[in-house]
């Protein structure tokens, strides 16, 4: 009896799980590498006063945030092989998530504290995470494709692969020009539900990492790197300016909600060189969601999710 | 036509005082008409009602109601006059004869009629005295306190609307609130049609009377600025030809370019101060216009015509601008690209795909002026700030415009001049590429290709442009020519040979030679033609719903692709009226 009661809880679970809760990985891999990209970088006027308050704060600490990020990827990971006896593969707007675990394990493997860059070990990992972005990518291309090749490209980068970097750095720029311009061609038809509204900030983490990215291959925080940041920078004022679009999604927690944090983290990441608001900011809205995810942790696998539903009438 | 009728009448009495008052007669029918709007339950058969009786006024009956007026006293109505008033100081009629008139015109409807009594004997009294001193003391009583009745009447409407909303049924209560809320994208699509969105459909009626010309504040677009910015590029590019190496031996002199920048000045300061009158006097048409999808695109011209003005400075005005000018300058760039890019992208009815027509290419080319000054100061960040996001949201405009997608409604099948608008962003994004790395280097001349082969991809269908009668949008022709000129002095820096030399000749030839045709078709225009600025119906189409529409807001989301159809259904339209045109 208590067998077959676990049996269906777990494929309760597994029935409403979907490949968009691997934001929540993406978050936690982002702020992982911030935290460790803050830690390293070398001494700056205005950031050693934080640098400061960061190294007092023990080793222990992003240690845990690094291997809570490492704990909630594997979990999700395993939750999700179950669930591929559902296919995700033909939804159309769900498949962009099939990148985010790739794009998060790449994003551990840069912020590791105990694997250095241009290690064997590195270099394995390297082809093991990047091969399925790239194999992906013959598949479809979105939003979320851009941002794993980025990423590809800035871990290329880290062990001195220039070429691979650039390769990878093309494919994602080429292809998010096309998705840039469709961002504004989108016809009525596509409205996103609104509970899918904060996918809007989305948009400005392609900019964002394509800017770290090309300061990584390039070795300084070049022009290039600059206009992205702005671009990247408008895009996410743009939205801010816009309070009432995410209003009506912001009534009820939903897995959604992490859409947010990835994007700020990456802005975040970039300004270091400029601006320290944004760093607080990142810090805060990753905290407000984990502390809201763990209060509503029901919530997490709502039985009216638009997003089953939606596939449910496909 | 009756009513037309009725103002001939009028006309063949009094034929000195006809303008103002069948002006009073249409703008007091339609404020009546559209009080009786809110007012009952039932306001197209109130309305005929309504009319009829004025047909049966005779001469005595007029003369007796205006014996009444000088009789009943009533005060806080007076504030109503207050709304006309500033027409009477605009058309700079005397206010006793508009008073009068005014009064006379009235009489058919009792209540405002009463307004009127108070200013009679004063007015009577003032033409008797026929004292000047006297005069001006009036007007200057008048004028200050109907800025405050005005702002009390207001307060005072608001009040009532709250009430009779309360009491009156729900269809009133829809109705007063359209008029409240601003003009819906669509209503724009509807009602008007051409190039510039500015030619009423046959089907659709204004708020504002068309037998007359209206003031001309109403008739003065926000278009008009684009002279400002053909004359300001202009003193640009007299300035790049007296400056630079290449072009030394034609012996330009620095005084053409002052000569330019200072007619420049006059002519933005005359345009920006009527503008601003407008914004004072008018701003419900200034509203109109902001919300109209191709007109918006012109809030972006004072800006850059500023910007003008302060890149072609001759150095004897000044050698050193200071840097905070260009923040100034640039911060309400910013927000306006805030507002406009967030709005294509936000997916609402104005995005991208629906509103794309040639003359975003101002709101795009407002980033490359900027980081062009902001570059040639010795700013460094500022400039590779809005590069940037001029680049990327000139992509996207360039190519939502080469696609003309099937949701797109104002692009038309023959070109106009608004077209030369592509060529301006890519020039202008060279030179401003130029100045921020120092030197004309591969991404400027990129830029600089792309902005020549548009140039005269377009020159050479030269047969297209034709037909149009001349507007203001013909200076759309002026700034990309010099922009292209300038560009093309500027590239003949880097590789000086006989073939780029001679391109800047040319190309600066031809630009001085387009804005002199189109500074004298202007002047021509304004006046001897003198229909230069004619009544703008592009900003006094109605509010009135389709019986369609409703239904199909009451049905939701599907309402949206029940529009789009009927604004598939509505496209043949302009093709018929085009045939019928033609025949005549």
């Amino acid at each position: 009896m208590v067998a077959k009661r676990s049996l269906t809880s777990l494929n309760s679970i597994l029935t409403k799980f979907h490949a968009g809760y691997f934001r929540i990985s993406l978050s936690l891999g982002g702020q992982a590498l911030w935290w460790k990209t803050l830690i390293e970088s070398p001494t700056h006027d205005v950031t050693s006063a934080l640098r400061r308050l960061l190294c007092t704060l023990p080793s222990s600490a992003f240690l845990a945030l690094w291997s809570l990020a490492l704990f909630t990827l594997v979990l999700l990971s395993l939750l999700y092989l179950l669930r591929c006896l559902i296919a995700d593969f033909l939804h159309p707007v769900r498949v962009n998530y099939l990148f985010a675990p790739w794009i998060s394990w790449l994003l551990l493997l840069q912020s590791a504290p105990f694997v250095a860059p241009k290690t064997p070990t590195y270099l394995v990992m390297w082809w093991v995470f990047a091969v399925p972005v790239v194999v992906l990518d013959v598949k479809f291309y979105g939003q979320m494709s851009v941002i794993g090749n980025l990423v590809g490209a800035q871990a290329a980068a880290n062990m001195g692969w220039k070429e691979r970097a650039v390769c990878l750095f093309s494919l994602g720029m080429v292809h998010y020009l096309v998705l840039f311009v469709t961002l504004y061609q989108r016809s009525g038809g596509d409205r996103l539900p609104v509970l899918l509204r904060p996918v809007f900030f989305l948009f400005f983490a392609a900019p964002s990492v394509a800017s770290l990215a090309s300061e990584f291959m390039v070795g300084t925080f070049d022009t290039a790197s600059k206009m992205l940041f702005f671009l990247s920078l408008v895009l996410f004022t743009s939205l801010i300016c816009r309070p009432t679009l995410f209003r009506r999604s912001m009534r009820r927690l939903n897995v959604a909600w992490w859409a947010y944090s990835f994007p700020i983290t990456a802005l975040a990441l970039l300004s270091t060189n400029y601006m320290h608001l944004l760093l607080a900011l990142s810090v805060l809205v990753y905290l407000f969601l984990t502390f809201f995810t763990l209060l509503n942790s029901k919530m997490l696998l709502p039985d009216n999710d638009p997003i089953i539903a939606s596939l449910l009438i496909s | 036509m009756e009513k037309n009728i009725i103002n001939t009448e009028i006309a063949e009495q009094g034929s000195p005082e006809v303008p103002s008052l069948i002006r009073y007669i249409s703008s007091n029918e339609i404020a009546g008409f559209d009080t009786s709007d809110t007012q009952l339950p039932r306001p197209t058969a109130k309305g005929s009602e309504a009319i009829s009786p004025e047909r049966e006024h005779d001469e005595s009956a007029v003369i007796h109601h205006q014996r009444k007026l000088s009789i009943s006293i009533s005060m806080p109505l007076c504030s109503e006059e207050a709304q006309l008033q500033p027409l009477d100081t605009i058309i700079d009629d005397g206010i006793p004869i508009s008073s009068s008139q005014s009064g006379t015109a009235s009489s058919s409807h009792p209540q405002p009629s009463k307004c009127y009594s108070q200013p009679m004997p004063e007015g009577h009294e003032h033409q008797e005295a026929d004292n000047h001193p006297g005069i001006k003391a009036f007007k200057d009583k008048r004028f200050d306190s109907f800025k405050t009745w005005s702002g009390s009447l207001n307060r005072k409407l608001s009040i009532l609307r709250r009430k009779r909303q309360r009491e009156t049924p729900q269809d009133v209560n829809n109705n007063s609130r359209s008029t409240d809320r601003p003009l819906p994208v669509h209503r724009y699509y509807d009602a008007l049609e051409g190039p510039e969105l500015e030619t009423l459909r046959a089907s659709e009626e204004t708020v504002l009377p068309q037998d007359r010309k209206w003031p001309f504040l109403l008739r003065f677009p926000v278009s008009s600025f684009g002279i400002c910015l053909g004359v300001g590029s202009q003193a640009i590019l007299w300035k790049a030809i007296a400056t630079s190496p290449s072009t030394k031996f034609l012996h330009i002199s620095l005084k053409i370019n002052l000569i330019f920048w200072f007619i420049s000045v006059a002519l933005t300061a005359t345009v920006f101060t009527t503008y601003l009158l407008k914004i004072i006097l008018y701003f419900e048409a200034v509203r109109r216009e902001y919300y109209h999808p191709i007109r918006v695109n012109y809030f972006f011209a004072p800006w850059v015509s500023l910007l003008f003005l302060a890149h072609g400075v001759p150095p004897s005005v000044t050698k050193d601008l200071p840097n905070a000018l260009w923040y100034i300058l640039m911060t309400p760039i910013l927000c306006l690209e805030l507002k406009i890019y967030g709005q294509w992208m936000s997916g609402g009815t104005r995005r991208l795909s629906k509103v794309a027509n040639p003359t975003n290419h101002l709101s795009v080319v407002g980033n490359f002026v900027g980081a062009l000054l902001g570059a040639s100061m010795g700013l460094k960040e500022g400039p590779i700030f809005f590069y940037a996001i001029g680049l990327a949201h000139y992509i996207v405009v360039f190519v939502t415009l080469y696609q003309r997608l099937p949701t797109n409604e104002t692009l038309p099948k023959e070109l106009h001049p608004v077209f030369f608008m592509f060529v301006a962003p890519p020039v202008v994004a060279s030179m401003a590429w130029a100045s921020i790395q120092d030197s004309f280097d591969y991404g400027s001349r990129i830029s600089y290709f792309i902005g020549l082969f548009l140039y005269f991809s377009l020159a050479v269908r030269v047969n297209f442009f034709r037909g149009f009668t001349f507007s203001l949008a013909w200076w759309a022709y002026t700034f990309p020519m010099a922009s292209t000129a300038s560009a093309t002095v500027r590239y003949a820096n880097e590789v000086t040979n006989v073939v780029t030399k001679t391109l800047s000749v040319i190309l600066s030839l031809m630009s001085t030679l387009i804005i002199a045709a189109v500074l004298v078709s202007t002047i021509l225009h304004a006046l001897v033609f003198k229909d230069l600025f004619p009544n703008d119906h592009a900003i006094a189409i109605s509010h009135g719903k389709r019986r369609p529409e409703k239904k199909c807001l009451a049905l939701g989301y599907t309402s949206h692709d029940s529009v789009e159809i009927d604004l598939e259904a509505s496209t043949p339209l302009p093709n018929g009226r085009e045939i019928n045109l033609h025949s005549i």
